[in-house]
Order: C-alpha cells, then sequence, then structure tokens
C-alpha cells in the first residue's frame, strides 16, 4: 500500500520515452513468432 | 504539429505527432511547456529518419518457404485456398536445396555478416513433406535460422526430437482451450477433431524455450481467450499470439468477429495475462501485443511487421510456394495477380522490383482514408494489403479490424500511464536500444 501512494504523488506530468535501435532486420509476419534460436 | 488522442485514461491524453511516432501523454490539468517543445524539436530529424529506414530503408531477412501446398487439415479460416491445399504439389528435395542454395547465396549480400537469415517452413502444412525439408534443415543449419510453423498433427516424438535437438523455432496453432470450440474451426477434412492430439504435443514441448503457440480469434472463440490464457500459463507456454482472422478470403469472413467486441476480449485476456503475473511472478507474453507496445516506446525494435505500412511482405521477407512461385506475403498466395516471378528462373531483386510486390510494399498510410488523418497511423499501419484488396475493393482501403487496432492502442497508451509496461514485455525486450527521448530526464535538468 505505501509503495502504491508513493507512487501516485510521483505521477509525472508528462510521460514521453522513445528508444532506438539499429532495426536489425528480424521482422516476421503475425504467421510465426521466431525469438531467438533455441536450444534444448 | 500535435494531435490529441484520447486514451481513455481517467489522468491522461496522449499527444502524437503521427509521421514521425513520437508521443507524450500528458496530465489532463496540464500541457507541454517550450522546454520539453524544444527538447523534442531537436530530435525531430532523428525520428523522422527513424520512420524513414523502418518503412522503407529495410533489407529482406526472411522467406517463408512453403515446401508443399497440400494440408491434412480444412480449417475453416485457412487463407490456402481449399483446392491448393486439397490437391497441391510438394517441392522435391532437391528443388528445395536448389532454394536454399540461392537464398543463400543472395542473403551473403544484403545482410550483415554476424545475422542469419530466417527461413520458416510454413503453410500449408510442412510436415506433410518431413523427409524434404528435415535433410535441408541439416545441410543449412549454419546459414539460417529455421522455423517450422505446423497444426501439430504430424508432429511425432522423432520429428520433436529432432527439431529440438536442432533449435529449430516451433510455432503450433490452438484456437481455444476446450474441445468444443477449438473444433469449430480447426478440424480434418472429414471433420474429426485434433484438439487432444494438439494438446499432447503441446505437454511434450513443456520445458523447449523455441516454441509458442498461435491462437486465431474469431467470433468462435473470441469469448474464451482469458481461458486460453489460463490455459496457456498453465501448460508454461512462455508466448503466445492471439490474431485477428485476416478476412482476405470469403471463408474466414463467415467467423470475423465483430471489431468492438473482440476487442474488449482482447483486452480481457491482456488484464488476464498481468493478473497471472502477479499472482505467480511467471510472466506470459501476448506477443503480437506485446510488438504494439515495443513499436510505441522503440519503434525500431518491433519484432513483426503487420502493423506498419507498408508491412512487411515484400520488403522485409517474401512467401515461396513449391513450384518457386514469389509472393510478397504468405497471406497472398492464393492471390495469382501478386505472383512477382519464380525463384529458379528468376533474379531474386527483379522479383522484389517487380509490379506485383510493389502493390504491396507501395501501400503507404498516407494514401489510405482515413489513415491519413489517424494519429496512431504508425501503431497500426492498416494491416493488412490482402484483405483490403480482396474484402474491402483495393489496395488503398483499411483491412477489417479499424476498430480493433484503436483499441488495442488505447490500452498500450494505459499501461505506460500506469508504469506497468515492463510487466507484458519479453525481459530485457529493450536489451540493444538506447535512450533517445526521456521526459522525465527533462525535469531533472
Ligand atoms: C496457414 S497455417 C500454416 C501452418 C500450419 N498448417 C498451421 O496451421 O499452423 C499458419 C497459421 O496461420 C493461421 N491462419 C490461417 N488462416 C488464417 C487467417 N485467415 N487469418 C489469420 N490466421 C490464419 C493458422 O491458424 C496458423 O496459425
Ligand atoms: S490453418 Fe494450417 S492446418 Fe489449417 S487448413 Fe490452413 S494450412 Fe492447414
Ligand atoms: S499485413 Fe498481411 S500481407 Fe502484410 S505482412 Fe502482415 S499478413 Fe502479410
Amino acid at each position: 500500500m505505501k509503495n502504491q501512494n508513493q507512487k501516485q504523488t510521483q505521477k509525472p506530468k508528462i510521460i514521453s520515452i522513445r528508444k532506438s535501435c539499429s532495426a536489425d532486420g528480424t521482422g516476421l509476419s503475425h504467421y510465426i513468432l521466431m525469438d531467438k534460436k533455441a536450444k534444448k | 504539429m500535435f494531435s490529441t488522442f484520447d486514451i481513455k485514461h481517467p489522468d491522461y491524453v496522449a499527444l502524437i505527432e503521427p509521421d514521425n511516432a513520437f508521443w507524450a501523454l500528458v496530465e489532463k490539468n496540464s500541457a507541454i511547456n517550450d522546454k520539453f517543445v524544444n527538447a523534442y524539436k531537436n530530435k525531430a530529424e532523428k525520428f523522422s529518419d527513424e520512420m524513414q529506414k523502418l518503412r522503407f530503408g529495410l533489407a529482406l531477412n526472411a522467406v517463408y518457404i512453403n515446401p508443399t501446398s497440400r494440408c491434412n487439415l480444412n480449417c475453416v479460416y485457412c487463407y490456402i485456398p481449399q483446392e491448393m491445399r486439397k490437391h497441391g504439389d510438394d517441392m522435391s528435395r532437391d528443388a528445395l536445396f536448389e532454394a536454399l542454395e540461392k537464398l543463400s547465396g543472395y542473403f551473403k549480400q544484403v545482410m550483415p555478416e554476424n545475422r542469419l537469415p530466417q527461413i520458416i517452413f510454413h503453410g500449408a502444412e510442412p510436415l506433410l513433406v518431413k523427409e524434404v525439408i528435415f535433410p535441408a534443415i541439416e545441410k543449412f543449419q549454419d546459414r539460417f535460422r529455421f522455423g517450422v510453423q505446423t497444426n501439430g498433427v504430424l508432429l511425432d516424438d522423432e520429428a520433436i526430437e529432432f527439431l529440438t535437438v536442432n533449435g529449430v523455432g516451433i510455432g503450433l496453432s490452438l484456437d481455444a482451450p476446450i474441445k468444443q470450440i477449438a473444433d469449430k474451426t480447426r478440424k480434418t477434412w472429414g471433420g474429426d477433431s485434433v484438439f487432444e492430439n494438439t494438446i499432447k504435443t503441446i505437454h511434450k514441448l513443456k520445458g523447449y524455450d523455441g516454441y509458442n503457440v498461435i491462437t486465431t480469434v474469431t467470433k468462435e472463440n473470441m469469448h474464451c481467450l482469458c481461458d486460453m490464457i489460463d490455459f496457456f500459463h498453465e501448460l508454461e507456454i512462455p508466448a503466445v499470439m492471439l490474431n485477428m482472422v485476416r478476412c482476405t478470403l470469403p471463408g474466414a469472413r463467415e467467423v470475423k468477429p465483430d471489431d468492438y467486441e473482440v476487442a474488449q476480449h482482447f483486452i480481457k485476456a491482456l488484464d488476464r495475462t498481468h493478473e497471472l503475473y502477479k499472482k505467480t511472478g511467471r510472466k506470459i507474453v501476448v506477443a503480437n501485443f506485446a510488438n504494439i507496445l515495443v513499436s510505441i516506446m522503440a519503434p525500431m525494435a518491433r519484432r513483426l511487421m503487420c502493423d506498419i505500412s507498408p508491412c512487411g511482405g515484400g520488403r522485409v521477407f517474401f512467401a515461396l510456394a513449391p513450384d518457386g512461385g514469389m509472393f510478397p506475403c504468405s497471406e497472398f498466395i492464393g492471390l495469382p495477380d501478386f505472383k512477382g516471378g519464380n525463384l529458379f528462373r528468376d533474379d531474386i531483386n527483379t522479383v522484389l522490383q517487380s509490379e506485383s510486390f510493389k502493390k504491396v510494399t507501395d501501400r503507404k498510410i498516407e494514401d489510405i482514408k482515413p489513415c491519413d488523418k489517424c494519429a496512431i497511423r504508425h501503431f497500426c499501419g492498416a494491416p493488412c494489403p490482402a484483405e483490403a484488396y480482396e474484402m474491402n475493393g483495393g489496395m488503398n482501403k483499411i483491412g477489417a479490424f479499424c476498430e480493433f487496432y484503436e483499441e488495442q492502442v488505447r490500452y498500450a497508451f494505459r499501461l505506460i500511464a500506469d508504469n506497468i509496461v515492463e510487466d507484458y514485455l519479453w525481459s530485457e525486450w529493450d536489451k540493444d536500444t538506447v535512450t533517445l527521448f526521456e521526459a522525465s530526464a527533462l525535469n531533472r535538468l
């Protein structure tokens, strides 16, 4: 509860974030998901 | 310069610069100040350059190979025409080897050395020709990352062993946690259920981190998406996709859910993932939604390319039919007008520049009404061109789920406002990113 209250009081007036990376070209369509090379 | 977008949050409203996808959530009784505007202006060109690169400057990095156009199932919404799935042809082993050699040579020219291009064995049902694809995976595994998308019927112990030992990505399809509902959309040609079989396979794959499940969302299963999440979480599936059915072919349109209604079910399912995470400490990521969050916070870090225009079809990947026919995306494989050439006969770059491919790669959201005026146009992308063309009568038409995408973006912004975004994303999602802009840092100045 205490934490929540702290969060409440710290609510920012503006939130805005933009991150960037070099697009490494791993984009796919929604017909498959491949995150990483998987090894069991 | 900024458009206002109501995110249906009690405290915040979004301001968005649609062209470069910059945004700010502003408390309802506050306003942005000059310091903020100037900081933004300093970075605006960089943001625009990024979007330009993402939309027009990426190189090919993946190919969906259909090693057969036959399928052992007859799902009601399948985007591969029935005739093709019933009587279609297979790729021979030699032809597949030849295709992979040619693709490998091409990728060497366009991709950085430290990156492997991806090959996905895809629909119809690739495991009908295991004897063709498994040797290819063995032979070419140093040159590509491989994945298989399958209905799972033929995924026996031997196949699981082969695929997991070789680190091949495995995608399975399951539409509901209950047989009666799952069977409404996915069944054999004779109408038999494959539900039990799929569940058995999912159990066998437990612990393998290279697999995931796709649920295709229709009017038949939208009511049980929350149960689906419970079920997936219980089975410890790390990532799933809840994909809206693409309404390219008439069969799919028959099970199209209502746009707004499906958004509410989808959002409840996302809420459920959060409850489960808080309760158990274990996440279940809905990857297609996570991709929207990423596209908002770090546009270049997105992984799925349906929700940006032009979409990834025909430029970031293409689909290969068993006879070597090249299509911008699997979604177009039943539409002969979109065949851009043949891998065995034509130069790949020439096909990428063909009229058929250009119809898709030139489809810009700025040319689509009402998307050209929409604040969230780069978090939606107006998918899907195949759907727009077949269902709504042209490339420059919207797709089937405008309202759904709007609600999805609103929800994503609400999570950002409530500072709980990380709970919906895979860990280390931003490991390779740098922060270009952060309002909280400005306040500290
Ligand atoms: C066409 S199948 C090919 C691979 C395999 N036969 C399977 O079912 O997983 C690939 C994925 O596309 C999904 N799919 C098929 N038709 C679709 C449509 N019209 N809209 C959205 N997804 C669809 C399937 O449910 C499956 O998850
Ligand atoms: S969705 Fe997959 S399993 Fe179902 S008919 Fe299409 S290709 Fe076959
Ligand atoms: S929007 Fe449609 S055509 Fe484009 S990548 Fe996605 S499924 Fe393929």
